[in-house]
């Protein structure tokens, strides 16, 4: 009941915000979201799944319960944790308390409204990361998308609007996508339920039946496609990422922080566990050509950011690139691989929704992200400033920090990877990546935080307020845990990636 | 005997955070912590000096567990042995000294930032030491990039000139280009063996010894379709790509003259014993896997004998006392890289050794004089400070000596041994080195021009300015230091006179034994120089000592003997016109940092922007296409959008609600 326990609070957490004054909004949600932030933490250290949750492992606070048939099919609440869902639950009530605390000083309009709505998306996000019928995770899914839109419309920069309607659109169209594609594989089944592990394992054992007029490999190639197609939206994989630049952009900072941060990761949580699970089969056949969409995002993402002068827009793109060795190390199907790009979701949240925020902190007092408009911040804000570096290195992968352990696993795992020919190459190419983020990242802090201070905007900067710079502490004070000892998630991650079809637990390749 | 072994290391962090945390509340702005850190390590690595040589070797490959997968778990662990055991007592005592010293270069200059600047320094000592007697080469990766972040600190310690800046960048980034290289070759080397040990006979150099020398190739993984033996010259190769960059080996070597923005201690304390020996010690640390290969051993000897020359002439023409010395660094290394390619562990690890301590010297000496001069770097303006800085003199000259090669100072002896290792197997089977050995023995003449260049115009002739009639005394904080690092540099080269315990006939190659170890092990020099002679094909020729070394120290008196002409004199010219054309290609340094300027800002840059104005028009404008094309989407969305949060929520209901219909109609159960 923990999950169900830690979404209800959530939920009326939000109504109760909604209906609170303005004036103390933003300490009433930050008080609320403590109690999924500590449920958090209890159900991680009582955690006690073991395997993967679609393919029949030992889940933690799994709940079932019959909730509405429909025509044959009966839906039902099941909810459970497994050790790759845990993390990110984790991770969604960490970073969403933290961005509670790093809006307090920009949003100066609207706040009962403004922090209701990020309640209530964590409420979906949680429901997400936790349903395991695919109704009740569709119902969460969509749920999340209402708050993001108004959260960018309302809140947003001068072309919040444009922004929000992209973001809206082209994601419903990707469900709408996913959804076919899902439905007609479970149509395909001899079952009567859209219970996940039910679907997964129904596919392992091969009771997929097509109708007459295709085969089975079409259908689930077919299937495949669709569903791939609308999860890359979210993740997002080039070319279905120009979303998301825009949407930074204009979202107010928490919002960047959580869509970075955790919003992303319902694409390749998505991606993890329909297409590469249910699906693994498909994903080994055409494994050279996702592994071409994850170098070209890795790549391609590093170069957009290295052209750009806002420093939002910079870490923005910069999650492109992260999120391609995401669906390098998924393709690998090794445990490195597959276990280093479920890591790399919980590193890459930590680390954008740092940068994101401090970038933000910086943005609260110069009132501008340009690069070319300001110089030798380090001067005046000698503490967001020290803090801004560490994060930036951490993006860059910097050792004994959670990025580089992420990397390094996924870089491991496909390097070996068995199903996937000519891995090492595919490997040191996207490798390349980590030399483009360094100069990207050291071109703008050389010019935006160092040399002597000067700025072309009309305000005045001195040190921000400790309730801006104590979140992006607490971010930073994570990734270097998580990199100097990733088994706090790695331990179970790899446990639950280890039971998914087709993957190689030992050494790939030869051995 | 090892408990405290984890303390080396440890004692420095603990200065970090002290000089971090509560720095700028301490007497000295944090600088007794770091004295006192890095005196312990040098204290506990004397100790565990004396340890080994007692005959024990500690080996402990887990003592924390990164990741404890089952079928590869990744672990920190510590190798003590003779090599990593002399070299923690390098970098202990030269950051000892250089914390000593930074009293009086940067607490007594008045410096702001006293306790950011300890706290790197202190740092960067724990990377450096963690990464000296790491036990496996991901351990090693890790700590050698987390000594690119300190000099990226520490360069640019005085972030407020821009370029400090841009030198700071410019390290991190032309260092991290190699170091891709050497990740891939890392993970490389994961999945070939499924170790990374370094010692111990389950480590990576003895599995792929077994596989090329004794033919069990069921030991390691290829890919890619390779043979044995050219994957493990390619692990080798990308490895080095990390040693190039850190090493500053040509073509990566630009960033270290930039590295003078840093402060001058910084300097001593990057280009003797921290990041710059980095890479070379790396390639000692593993050498049993390099001396598989003679393509790879080779490549190192013709790199660091090209770039010993390449960068000693441009040290001749500089007017910088310390871009001089910048160059000199890349040409020392450049001479351990040929010691180590020609078959010469016990030669290279030599230099890297006596380069460490008269480096560290001549830095800090340059930063006394520096102190003198109230900040004037350029030799133009001295002239004349031998007899008010006579402390500064001596020691300078002892290590300009040393970097000279001139008998009997430390560096003669080391180069000399490289030297002999490179032209014996050269005149053996190995005709490449000889063109290595050539351009090394160039260099020499080189070196000791430029080195008494300096020498002359700095100390020598008539005060050129009034800052030099009128030099700011330096204190014991200074001085003391020197004298110490002086002693070093005059008497460290006994240790392995190779020429006299031939003369003599007299075991006194005492660095030698000191390297084989108390037993023969997988890193002892007899077994490196096994597997020089019989897996990479090595074959000396037979020749003595005596000719080779007579003729690298004609050159080097030669070189110094020209120098002594043409400046020291009362008023010296500065000659560099009769050079003509080759005076600005040596002044632009090759035009090595044009073409990599080039490369970043005339090639990537402009890439990056057509890929962002692709982005911006076609893909994006695809998007935006269908999205017009197919929904007339624009004017609908127009009106859906009312601004009202039930009218959306309301909306998205009904559209579940739709898709359940559909759903339903498709079953056909309604």
């Amino acid at each position: 009941m923990l999950i169900e326990t830690l979404i209800a609070v959530t939920f009326v957490g939000s109504l109760v915000t909604f209906a609170a004054p303005n004036r103390w909004a933003g300490e009433l949600a930050f008080g609320i979201s403590a109690l999924p932030f500590v449920g958090g933490l209890v159900m991680y250290s009582q955690f006690d799944g073991s395997g993967n949750a679609l393919m029949g492992g030992e889940l933690a606070f799994e709940q079932s319960a019959e909730w509405i048939t429909l025509g044959a099919y009966s839906l039902n609440w099941h909810t459970g944790l497994d050790g790759i869902s845990m993390p990110l639950v984790v991770l969604t009530t960490v970073l969403t308390t933290l961005a509670i605390a790093s809006a307090w000083t920009p949003i100066d309009e609207r706040q009962s409204q403004f922090y209701g709505l990020v309640l209530f998306m964590e409420a979906g996000l949680l429901g997400v990361f936790a349903a395991l019928d695919f109704f009740v995770w569709f119902v969460f899914w969509e749920a999340v998308l209402v708050p993001l839109y108004l959260l960018i419309g309302i809140w947003g920069g001068p072309r919040r609007k444009y922004a929000a309607i992209k973001v809206f659109v082209y994601t419903n169209v990707a469900s709408l996508a996913m959804f076919i594609g899902f439905v007609a594989l479970v149509f395909n089944l001899p079952i009567e339920t859209f219970d996940l592990p039910t679907v997964a394992q129904a596919l392992a054992n091969d009771r997929l039946q097509a109708p007459g007029w295709t085969s089975v490999s079409a259908l689930k190639t077919g299937a495949f496609v669709a569903m791939f197609a609308g999860f890359a939206v979210k993740v997002p994989v080039v070319p279905f990422h120009t979303w998301l630049p825009d949407a930074h952009v204009e979202a107010p900072t928490p919002v960047s922080v959580l869509l970075a941060g955790v919003l992303l990761k319902m694409g390749t949580y998505a991606l993890l566990r329909f297409n590469f699970t249910m699906l693994a089969d498909v994903a080994t056949q055409y494994a050279e050509v996702i592994a071409v969409f994850a170098v070209v995002s890795v790549i391609y993402g590093a170069l957009l950011a290295l052209a750009q002068q806002d420093l939002k827009r910079i870490v923005a793109y910069s999650s492109v690139s992260s999120m391609g060795y995401v669906i390098l190390g998924l393709v690998a199907y090794t445990t490195y691989g597959v276990g280093g790009a479920t890591f790399q979701m919980i590193s890459h949240g930590l680390i954008s929704g740092l940068m994101f925020m401090a970038v933000g902190v910086i943005y609260n007092t110069t009132h501008t992200r340009m690069v070319t408009d300001m110089s030798g911040l380090a001067d005046r804000m000698p503490v967001t400033v020290g803090i801004l570096i560490g994060g930036a290195f951490g993006y860059m992968g910097l050792p004994l920090m959670s990025g580089f352990a992420a990397e390094f696993f996924v870089f491991l795992g496909a390097f070996r990877s068995g199903t996937l020919s000519g891995a090492p190459v595919f490997t040191a190419v996207a490798m390349f990546g980590i030399v483009i983020v360094a100069g990207y990242l050291l071109f703008a802090m050389q010019r935006t935080l160092f040399g002597p201070f000067r700025l072309d905007t009309d305000y005045e900067v001195g040190p921000a307020p400790l309730h801006d710079v104590a979140p992006l502490f607490a971010l930073l004070l994570l990734v270097i845990a998580l990199g100097v000892a990733p088994d706090l998630f790695f331990d179970m991650i790899r446990d639950a990636v280890n039971q998914m079809p087709l993957v190689e637990a030992d050494l790939g390749g030869g051995y | 005997m090892f408990e405290y072994a984890p303390a080396v290391a440890l004692l420095p962090f603990v200065s970090f955070l002290i000089a971090l945390s509560v720095g700028s509340y301490m007497p000295k702005k944090g600088a007794f912590a770091g004295i006192a850190a890095t005196g312990g390590s040098l204290l506990l690595s004397v100790w565990a000096f004396v340890t080994v040589s007692g005959g024990e070797v500690y080996n402990e490959p887990d003592l924390f567990t990164w990741v404890a997968a089952e079928e590869l778990s990744l672990s920190f662990g510590i190798l003590i042995d003779p090599l990593s055991a002399m070299m923690l007592i390098i970098v202990s005592l030269v950051a000892f000294l250089v914390h000593v010293f930074s009293l009086g270069y940067m607490n007594d200059e008045g410096e702001t930032g006293l306790p950011r600047y300890y706290a790197e320094l202190g740092l960067f000592t724990f990377s450096m030491l963690a990464f000296v007697y790491a036990s496996n080469l991901l351990m090693a990766f890790m700590f050698f990039e987390l000594v690119g972040l300190c000099s990226y600190l520490l360069i640019g310690f005085w972030f407020r000139t821009e370029s400090a800046a841009s030198a700071a960048k410019k390290a991190f980034l032309v260092t991290r280009f190699g170091d891709y290289f050497f990740l891939i070759g890392v993970i490389g080397v994961i999945a070939t063996f499924g170790t990374a040990q370094f010692a111990g006979q389950e480590s990576f150099p003895v599995l792929a010894e077994h596989a090329l020398v004794d033919g069990e190739t069921e030991a390691m993984t290829t890919f890619l379709g390779l043979g044995e033996q050219a994957w493990v010259t390619l692990l080798g190769m990308l490895v080095l790509g990390g040693v190039i960059g850190k090493s500053a080996q040509y073509p990566l070597h630009t960033w270290l003259p930039d590295a003078m923005e840093g402060p001058t201690t910084v300097s001593a304390l990057i280009h003797a014993a921290t990041m710059v020996a980095a890479g070379v010690y790396l390639v000692a640390r593993m050498y049993g896997f390099y001396a598989l290969s003679p393509t790879v051993l080779t490549f190192i000897a013709f790199v660091g004998g090209f770039t010993a020359l390449f960068a000693a002439t441009m040290g001749v023409i500089k007017d910088d006392i310390k871009r001089v010395l910048a160059y000199s660094t890349i040409s020392q290394y450049g001479y351990m890289m040929l010691g180590l390619g020609a078959g010469g562990f016990v030669a290279g690890s030599f230099h890297l050794m006596n380069h460490a301590f008269f480096k560290a010297l001549l830095f800090l000496g340059s930063g006394s004089v520096i102190v003198l001069m109230h900040h004037e770097q350029d030799m133009w303006e001295m002239g004349g400070l031998k007899d008010k800085a006579p402390a500064t003199y001596y020691t300078f000259l002892a290590g300009s000596l040393a970097l000279a090669g001139i008998i009997p100072f430390s560096g003669f002896w080391s180069k000399d041994e490289i030297l002999f290792e490179a032209l014996h197997y050269g005149l053996g089977n190995q005709p490449l080195l000889l063109g290595a050995y050539a351009m090394g023995l160039v260099a020499v003449f080189f070196t000791g021009f430029y080195t008494f260049r300096m020498v002359f115009l700095t100390f020598h002739g008539d005060p050129r300015s009034d800052t030099a009639r009128d030099p700011h005394p330096v204190g014991w904080s200074v001085k003391v230091p020197l004298v110490v690092l002086g002693l070093l540099a005059t008497f460290i080269g006994f240790v392995n006179m190779v020429p006299v315990a031939d003369l003599l006939n007299m075991d006194i190659e005492f660095l030698h034994q000191w390297l084989d170890g108390p037993e023969e092990t997988v890193t002892s020099v007899h077994h490196y120089e096994e597997l020089v002679h019989d897996a990479a094909g090595f074959e000396a020729a037979d020749i003595g000592p005596y000719l080779p070394g007579a003729l690298s120290l004609g050159l080097a008196l030669a070189g110094a003997g020209l120098a002594h002409m043409l400046y020291n004199v009362p008023d010296p010219e500065p000659h560099t016109e009769k050079l003509g054309n080759i005076r600005t290609l040596l002044k632009r340094n090759y035009y090595q940092d044009e073409y990599q300027v080039w490369i970043a800002e005339g090639l990537t840059l402009p890439v990056a922007r057509a890929a962002n104005k692709f982005d911006r028009t076609v893909v994006d404008g695809a998007v935006n296409g269908i999205s017009r094309v197919s929904l007339d989407s624009g004017s609908r969305l127009k009106q859906v959008q009312t601004g009202v949060v039930t009218n959306y929520a309301a909306l998205l209901t009904f559209g579940l609600v739709a898709l359940l219909v559909v759903v339903g109609l498709y079953g056909g159960w309604f």
